[in-house]
């Protein structure tokens, strides 16, 4: 039993309304006249009552007694009583509640987490102390300001419940930085009404309480600089631990045979029990084409102490999440390959599990893949050689021009509308300022855009890094490939280094403005230094791998020869949506049937942030192929449902309570009933004067 | 006679109801018994007087009671003795204290309309009808009444008689016992809520071979009072106070007391041979006279 008004109210109403009652009890009461003949039997009467009454001064001030009964009820319900305070929050408490794909998991009670949070974060509200502040903040990928501070309970609830579930991955960096933010906002508008008088830092004494299924990619990179980590409460509402996802899917075009398709997928159990006989389901358009069974997986959860899941490592600051990820147990996925699947023309490729677990969102992943069809290639270039053989052996039709020509060829022959009419001009060792709508790779020069500089050579130095998991450098030995020489490249801030020299970037890729630009520091044939005459700059153009890399290059670039021009969306994950022609508009059809209208304001590409559900999404107006693109789950974060148990923030752990939080009932509403009854009861003895 | 009462009082009794009791008379259950009976009853037929014995005449004899037919035959003066004409003395005790005057309608109303409706019987009757209204002793007193043609009196006095002052059964008693020796029917009409006691006063009366009736008449509001509220009653008589908060529990105690204080006036009666009657002035006091009267005796 606790007191969220406090003791005091309590003592205050009941030395305001007792005294008075006593008093007016005490005073003498003023009775009525009445003559009647004779008082010899009424004097007998009240005589014999009084004989045979015990307790007769107790009852006849029975009244008095209920009635300051019933004021020292009302006085203990100003003092809002309420049962089992675990915790109650002062001043102010910022709410942040995820709202992430996996939180959509219906717990045993048949309520999704969010559902549960969302009651959790009720209570948080209703034990706040008199005059407290609370800010709610709902973050999946994005971070929102639901409410800012506010001591309105109900208003406060009212945004809660309004929180609606999404499918995207959960990330608490931008909450945290919200709520920051907001809460230095106050302090400042504090002090300034305070009229000089400084307003305690609120961010200092603010309470976090942070509810969540623990399930937070960035969990471990969060550091708060103005939070006070004691003053940090995490709620986990995780129960359920079973659950199968889909974490990966690729569908690709046979390389000789374009009709057919192959299909990839990774099919993972989070679960703490093995799942036997699993269906996977590949259907082309909606149509079931195939079925394949997975005798047996087994359990995806293990023992916290034991492995090093994600989150596993309070103290793990330092330790980059590849490190930690230790992969999942053995035999806990499997990976399901859909072959010769005859899909001539172009739409979507969707594989389904059948089981009835946690999450649905990870049961289905879709793909779009376009008809097959060449990739156009422009190849500008003074001649060479080895560029010439490779794209010749790539399903590619090559179109070849000079610098010059191409420097001086028309419109007509470049563009298709404000794009270009090709889906890859590939540069070699030129540099131009020409560069409409599309894709480029340029070998040994660079577009001639802001922040891309290429200086003089750099020699004699070695690749330090490299990102082997980017596509254009899957199954590329870059450790083997040797370079003389290459340009010293300047390039912006977002920028994608994929091979980093030692003092300089060497593989970079660039997307801006509709047009992606992959740019190599080096090119395969250099100058001599002495003679001028141009030699073989590296040797990679021997190895086995030169040809993949300009495949992957290509496919990721040009992106005709797999899946559709985006590759996978993740929900919450922005994309751009390429304009055809001079369309004004372009509207967006939701795998749940609503649709979004963009503006284009004569861009030729669109910003869409509406992916916050899985599915495939369709776009009209927009150029062939990219009508419709997918958003998957595919994250071993949001399908892993069990429990984090050691879920921490940043390098200082943050325990979070292991129970839900306790119901703090108020009981004031059962004290004034109590109350309510006394009146009734006084009332009605006053009127049937039983005992009085 | 009667509508001589009826146009100066028909506050008391109507004629209708006169007419209706006319045919009564009062009875003595005890003091002429065996003795009056038929004197009485002949004095209604007129003129025809019941013989009761013969006696030699002597000078000054009322020459009116000779029987001559004996004379013819024997030649001798007898005189024709009839039973002496005594009269029954009915006398009506009336509580006029201050407590009877109280109630809607009265109590001594009430009680004036029944000792009224006796009187008109007992004169009608030739009974000697002696009226008398008591508070602290004996306030008024009109005795010796004869004959319907006084029945004016008799209301007038009735009506004139005053409700005020504190009862006292056991001074008005006393008194009444000292100025009226002979014996007849008495009847007390009171509410007998005497704060001394009534057996002092009907002790009195018990050794003086009087037919007694005691008849208690109560209103309505004392039998169920309608009372609510913290209230201070005021004894009218004596100004005597008495607080209570009225409760079902008080009410109901005060009914039990009323009840307890009834029987044991009842009992007090029966055990002396009093005849003993209760009312309330919401029965209607005809039908007092009517019923409960002749039921008890008194009336025939």
């Amino acid at each position: 039993m606790n007191f969220l008004s406090g003791w005091h109210i309590i003592a205050y109403a009941a030395a305001a309304t007792v005294p008075p009652l006593v008093a007016l009890y005490f005073l003498k009461l003023k009775r009525r006249e009445q003559p009647i003949p004779s008082t010899l039997l009424w004097k007998r009467a009240v005589q014999d009552l009084h004989v045979n009454s015990p307790f007769q001064r107790l009852r006849r001030n029975l009244l008095m007694l209920l009635q300051l009964l019933v004021l020292l009820l009302a006085a203990f319900a100003l003092g809002k009583p309420i049962l089992e305070a675990q915790q109650t929050h002062e001043g102010t408490v910022i709410l942040m509640i995820d709202q992430s794909a996996s939180m959509n998991v219906r717990e045993e009670d048949g309520r999704t987490r969010l559902e549960i949070a969302k009651q959790q974060a009720g209570r948080v509200i209703d034990n706040m102390k008199d005059g407290a502040q609370a800010m709610v903040i709902a973050f999946s990928d994005k971070a929102a300001i639901l409410s800012s501070f506010d001591t309105d309970r109900a208003a406060l609830k009212a945004r809660i419940d309004g929180i609606e579930p999404t499918e995207s991955l959960s990330t608490l960096t931008e909450a945290l930085a919200l709520a920051e933010a907001h809460a230095t906002n106050l302090v400042i508008d504090r002090s300034e009404e305070g009229g000089g008088v400084l307003a305690p830092d609120l961010t200092s004494a603010a309470g976090v309480v942070l509810i969540t299924d623990g399930r937070v990619q960035d969990a471990d990179q969060v550091v708060s600089q103005r939070f006070r980590t004691e003053n940090m409460e995490i709620i986990n509402v995780a129960r359920r631990t079973d659950n199968v996802g889909i974490v990966a899917m690729e569908a690709r075009r046979h390389y000789e045979r374009p009709g057919q398709v192959e299909v990839f997928a990774e099919v993972r159990n989070f679960g703490e029990g093995p799942v036997r006989n699993l269906d996977v389901m590949l259907y082309l358009e909606g149509t079931l084409e195939s079925v394949q069974t997975l005798s047996q997986l087994e359990p995806g959860l293990v023992p916290p102490a034991a492995d090093g899941e994600e989150g596993a490592a309070p103290a793990a600051g330092g330790v980059s999440r590849a490190a930690r990820q230790t992969g999942p147990p053995p035999g806990s996925t499997a990976a399901v390959t859909f072959q010769n699947v005859t899909f001539g023309g172009g739409g979507e490729i969707e594989v389904r599990i059948r089981i009835d677990d946690a999450l649905q969102a990870d049961n289905r992943a879709w793909t779009v893949i376009r008809p097959p069809r060449n990739t156009e290639l422009l190849m500008v270039s003074e001649g060479n050689l080895f560029l010439d053989r490779v794209m010749q052996t790539l399903p590619v039709r090559l179109t070849r021009m000079t610098p010059e020509e191409y420097e001086k060829a028309d419109d007509e022959t470049l563009l298709d509308g404000p794009r270009s009419r090709f889906d890859l001009v590939m540069f070699d060792r030129h540099s131009t300022r020409r560069l409409p709508a599309g894709n480029y790779f340029f070998w040994g020069s660079v577009p001639q855009i802001e922040g891309v500089e290429a200086a003089d050579p750099v020699r004699n130095e070695i690749f330090v890094n490299w990102d082997e998991t980017h596509p254009v450098l899957r199954h590329v030995a870059v450790e083997n490939i040797q370079v003389l020489q290459w340009r010293r490249l300047t390039v912006p801030p977002e920028a994608t280094r994929l091979i980093d020299g030692e003092t300089s970037p060497v593989l970079v890729y660039l997307s801006r403005e509709g047009r992606q630009y992959l740019i190599s520091a080096f090119s395969l044939v250099a100058a001599d230094d002495e003679t001028g005459e141009p030699v073989l700059n590296t040797f990679w153009v021997t190895q086995t791998h030169f040809p993949m890399f300009c495949y992957n290059a290509v496919q990721y670039l040009a992106a005709t020869l797999a899946t559709s021009g985006q590759g996978n969306v993740w929900p919450g994950e922005p994309m751009l949506i390429p304009v055809t022609g001079r369309a004004s508009k372009v509207t967006v059809r939701r795998p749940d049937g609503r649709t979004d209208t963009v503006d284009t304001l004569g861009s030729d590409t669109v910003p869409y942030a509406q992916t916050r559900t899985v599915g495939v999404y369709r776009v009209t107006p927009t150029t062939p192929g990219q009508e419709r693109f997918a958003v998957n789950l595919f994250s071993a974060t949001e399908s892993n449902v069990a429990p984090n148990e050691q879920f921490a923030l940043g390098a200082e752990a943050v325990a979070g309570t292991k129970g839900v939080q306790k119901v703090q009932k108020p009981l004031w509403p059962y004290v004034l009933l109590a109350a309510l009854a006394l009146v009734l009861l006084e009332w009605i003895i006053y009127n049937k004067r039983v005992f009085v | 006679m009667a509508t001589a009462v009826e146009k100066k009082d028909d506050d008391l009794l109507d004629p209708g109801f006169l007419s209706r009791i006319e045919q009564l008379e009062i009875v003595s259950r005890k003091i002429f018994a065996g003795k009056m009976r038929g004197e009485r009853r002949s004095k209604r037929k007129g003129e025809s007087v019941e013989f009761a014995d013969y006696r030699n005449y002597v000078v000054g004899d009322d020459l009116r009671f000779l029987d001559w037919n004996i004379y013819a035959r024997l030649d001798r003066l007898f005189l024709k003795l009839f039973l002496e004409e005594e009269d029954l003395h009915v006398s009506l005790l009336i509580d006029a204290s201050r407590s009877m005057d109280w109630g809607s309608p009265a109590k001594l109303k009430y009680a004036k309309q029944i000792a009224a409706a006796l009187a008109y019987i007992g004169l009608s009757n030739y009974d000697r009808v002696s009226l008398y209204g008591y508070a602290n002793g004996l306030v008024a007193e009109m005795a010796g009444l004869r004959g319907k043609r006084l029945m004016a009196r008799a209301v007038d006095f009735l009506r004139n008689l005053p409700g005020e002052g504190v009862s006292n059964l056991a001074a008005a008693c006393k008194q009444y016992a000292v100025r009226h020796p002979q014996p007849g029917v008495l009847l007390v009409i009171s509410d007998f809520l005497e704060k001394g006691g009534f057996e002092q006063g009907l002790r009195y009366l018990l050794g003086r071979n009087l037919d007694l009736y005691c008849v208690q008449v109560l209103s309505p509001d004392e039998v169920n009072p309608q009372l609510a509220g913290d209230l201070r009653l005021v004894d009218v008589e004596d100004d005597d106070v008495a607080e209570i908060t009225v409760s079902q529990a008080l009410l109901h105690r005060y009914r039990q007391t009323l009840r307890a204080f009834c029987e044991s006036l009842r009992e007090y009666c029966t055990r002396r041979g009093v005849a003993y009657l209760f009312t309330s002035t919401d029965v209607g006091f005809d039908q007092v006279i009517l019923s409960y009267l002749r039921q008890r005796g008194l009336l025939r």
